[in-house]
């Protein structure tokens, strides 16, 4: 099996690092290795934030190379683009459909959605989690039902992502995030 | 025994290793990407861990401990090694009692540092055994074996981790179980080695060259210094993180893994390179391996294919070998090119106290704003733009001296924070005080290190341990100290505490304010009712002037993310019309 990667992508405070934490935690319990790198120096203070999780047999780096990037979850849509060097047309990409505001700066929507649409990998899935996880009575789960979508590509079976769950999320909001996981699951 | 298996960041590895290497005692100083080591560590039974005010003090406790008879650690980001490379340098002729290591975090990329100084030239500096993990897995091991090395040369040794290896996560698997130590130890009470008098020096200065003869040795028998044979007939030489890289582009070279780089196993790599057609050495930032390996007369490349400056990754790896000729690339496997986008820096964070003292600062026209090193050196960047200078920390006070004593039209103004003061500020107070200078010093006492993660400092009143003390008051420091116009500031009073900078700035002569508002975020999160913007925003846009990532600019009318906002009503304060920014209905005032 060769290196594969997911690659977390958003701006500080998303919860980047424990989506990525379930994700590797899931390859391991599926007896993959795994590495994972992520960067939090200045994440707290809203700059961008991105992690990778790389598995296979045998892992070496722990970040990954320009155009190789399997899966991509990313919370924001600028923060998705900063990131498309990575993609490839085979790629499968799971995006929040939302703009973060930059300090001092103004940012055309509209271009960042034009450009968001010459991103014509094989998978990409473009919605408002926000709502998803609105719905469901917490807006902090919006990246579990994005996980709950990938899971679906990710070729680890489910019940390594459930176990990750239950061994990495707070015990108080580990029904939600199961529920949100399970509601991911079932979107087209 | 059961294995335990789970997945842990080089720095959590780095805890388990000091702990299995029997380490009972570690102190250092926050600083990315080395502060979570003694986080991880302190939760082990029977240990004791503190954070230190500095570097220096930090490692010269773990000495001392080490003295006492116990495997001690200090942990420290690279330039925290400048600050205590007074004790290194003389530690390494007293040599050591118990394992005693210095566990050092560079930032080759500079994720979150002033400088991607290459620490490894510390180690030849001073004399002493150099180890480089290069995954998690490693550093526990790694971690284990230094006590071992250190107590086997009588030498402290220097552990060197980067962002890439501390903040990256691997698989582990261990056994809990701790370590012995070689031998029982206890208090060594010894005045030839010791105590570095010159006459002792000397001595003890002939000994360290004698182990260093016999480290060299060492060197070619130690196995973490690797030889993986390939299929090929080109060898890589290659440390840390640069190893994974080249691992995944060139798997079927020889590698020679270095694991312990000072000094350098120059027999063994000898050997490894005779039967070679070429060999190139790859490793981040300075050629430090390349030069030793050719001054010892070994025909090797490296930095005419990498760059010596940033953090390696697959590409930059990949680019090098077939610049190299050792691989042939497959055309660019970019795809998707580079879109232009604005950048997301970041910013102070909604309701930083911080904010108040820069948006004051930047309304001075003849001032010169020595800054320092924490969450308010993003002071500097627009719109709030008040700061002249970063250079390392404790600089700001100090800087601000000597500019104070030869400017003739501008007034000096230092900004310092909390744990940064107590690190390297406080001398510099004492200097200002003595050397009667003009200037006006704002310490920000938000109570906490924010910026590395919101560790407990001198001000918090809680030490890494949750034990808590009368927090030291800044305010009556200085007054001890002799200084007369000292001052206490609450931020979020915007108007009182511009009165007192404005006046004191103005007011020849030193002066200090202490600004006490704590930070939002730490230790525990503050949000207050927010702010709303109502109909009567006249498009002015001096609230975004202050950069509050709770305010955006839509329709020509600011308006402020309910989420986010903390409620600090700084924008309130600012704001010229009354009633366009009030506090959302449901307030009790
Ligand atoms: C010698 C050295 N050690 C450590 C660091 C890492 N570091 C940067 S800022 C900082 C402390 C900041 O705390 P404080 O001064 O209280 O400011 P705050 O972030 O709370 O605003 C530290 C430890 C460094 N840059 N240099
Ligand atoms: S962490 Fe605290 S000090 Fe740092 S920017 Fe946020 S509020 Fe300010
Ligand atoms: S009150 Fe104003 S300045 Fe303070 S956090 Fe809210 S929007 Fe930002």
């Amino acid at each position: 099996m060769n290196i594969e990667s997911v690659l977390f992508v958003g701006v500080g405070g998303d919860g980047i690092i424990t989506a990525s934490n379930v994700v590797a935690e899931a390859f391991m319990l599926a007896g993959l290795d795994v590495k994972k790198s992520e960067i939090h120096g200045m994440s707290q203070r809203g700059g961008s934030v991105s992690a990778s999780v790389r598995f296979g047999e045998k892992v070496y780096s722990p970040t990954d190379k320009l155009g190789t990037v399997k899966f991509m979850l990313a919370t924001e849509k600028i923060e998705a683009l900063r990131w498309i060097k990575y993609l490839n047309r085979d790629s499968v990409v799971v995006v929040n459909d939302r703009i973060v505001p930059i300090i001092n700066q103004t940012i055309d929507e509209s271009s960042i959605d034009e450009s968001m649409k010459t991103v014509d990998t094989k998978v990409f899935i473009q919605r408002n989690f926000l709502d998803d996880a609105k719905k469901l009575g917490n807006i902090k789960i919006a990246n579990t039902v994005m996980l709950g979508v990938l899971s679906k590509l990710i070729p680890v079976e489910e019940k390594f992502f459930i176990k990750a769950i239950e061994n990495i999320v707070p015990e108080k909001i580990r029904g939600i995030n199961l529920k949100a996981f399970e509601y991911g699951k079932g979107i087209e | 025994m059961k294995l335990i298996k789970k997945i842990v960041s080089g720095n959590e590895a780095i805890a388990i290793g000091a702990y299995k290497g029997n380490a009972k005692f570690a102190s250092g100083y926050p600083g990315t990407p080395s502060s979570e080591i003694l986080d991880y560590f302190k939760e082990y039974d029977g240990v004791q861990a503190q954070w230190a005010s500095n570097e220096k003090a930090g490692y010269e406790a773990a000495l001392g401990a080490s003295f006492a008879g116990v495997r001690s650690f200090a942990t420290m980001k690279h330039v925290g090694l400048n600050v205590a490379a007074d004790p290194l340098m003389t530690s390494a002729y007293t040599g050591i009692n118990a394992g005693c290591v210095i566990v050092c975090a560079d930032d080759p990329g500079m994720h979150s540092s002033q400088n991607e100084q290459d620490n490894r030239y510390y180690a030849k500096f001073a004399k002493i055994p150099l180890i480089e993990p290069s995954d998690s897995f490693e550093a526990i091991g790694f971690m284990q074996y230094a006590f071992i090395v250190s107590e086997r040369f009588d030498l402290p040794v220097l552990f060197r981790s980067t962002t890439r290896i501390s903040h990256s996560l691997g698989i582990v698997q261990y056994d809990p179980r701790t370590l012995d130590n070689e031998k029982e130890l206890k208090l060594d009470k010894n005045f030839r080695k010791y105590v570095m008098i010159p006459s002792n020096a000397i001595i003890k200065h002939k000994d360290l060259l004698e182990k260093l003869d016999k480290l060299k040795q060492f060197s070619n028998e130690t196995p973490i210094n690797i030889i993986e044979p390939g299929k090929s007939n080109v060898g890589i030489i290659t440390n840390g993180i640069s190893y994974n890289y080249a691992k995944e582009i060139m798997p079927d070279a020889h590698f020679f893994k270095v694991g312990f780089s000072y000094p350098m196993p120059i027999e063994k790599i000898k050997n490894f390179a005779k039967e070679l057609n070429r060999v190139i050495v790859i490793e981040e930032l300075e050629p430090y391996m390349e030069e030793e390996l050719k001054v010892a007369g070994l025909k090797v490349e490296g930095k005419k294919y990498f760059p010596q400056d940033g953090e390696f990754n697959l590409d930059i790896v990949e680019e090098g070998l077939h610049k190299a000729g050792f691989i042939k690339k497959d055309k660019s496997s970019v795809v998707f090119e580079d879109i232009e986008l604005p950048k997301r820096p970041p910013a102070l964070c909604p309701g930083c106290p911080h904010r108040p003292i820069f948006d004051i600062l930047h309304s001075h026209r003849n001032v010169y704003i020595t800054g320092d090193i924490g969450c308010y050196t993003l002071g500097s960047l627009p719109p709030l733009s008040a700061m002249h200078t970063t250079i390392c920390m404790g600089a700001s006070l100090s800087v601000g001296i000597g500019a104070s004593k030869v400017e003739k039209n501008e007034k000096v103004v230092s900004v310092i924070g909390d744990s940064t003061f107590f690190h390297t500020g406080i001398q510099s107070l004492v200097d200002a005080y003595v050397n009667k200078a003009d200037m006006t010093m704002i310490i920000l006492d938000n109570r906490v290190t924010a910026m590395t993660g919101g560790q407990p400092d001198p001000s918090s009143g809680t030490n890494l341990f949750n034990e808590t003390f009368t927090p030291v008051n800044i305010a009556k420091l200085a007054k001890a100290i002799g200084i007369e116009r000292v001052f206490e500031v609450d931020q979020y009073d915007y108007e009182a505490t511009k009165k007192i900078l404005d006046r004191e700035i103005e007011t020849p002569g030193l002066s200090v304010i202490v600004a006490l508002r704590p930070c939002v975020l730490m230790p525990k999160k503050i949000k207050d009712t927010p702010l709303v913007v109502t109909d009567k925003c006249i498009g002015c846009k001096r609230c975004l002037r202050i950069a509050c990532p709770s305010i955006d600019f839509k329709n020509n009318a600011a308006i402020i993310d309910e989420s986010t906002c903390t409620g600090c009503e700084v924008c309130l304060k600012v704001c010229p019309v009354e009633g366009a920014i009030v506090i959302k209905e449901g307030k009790q005032i």
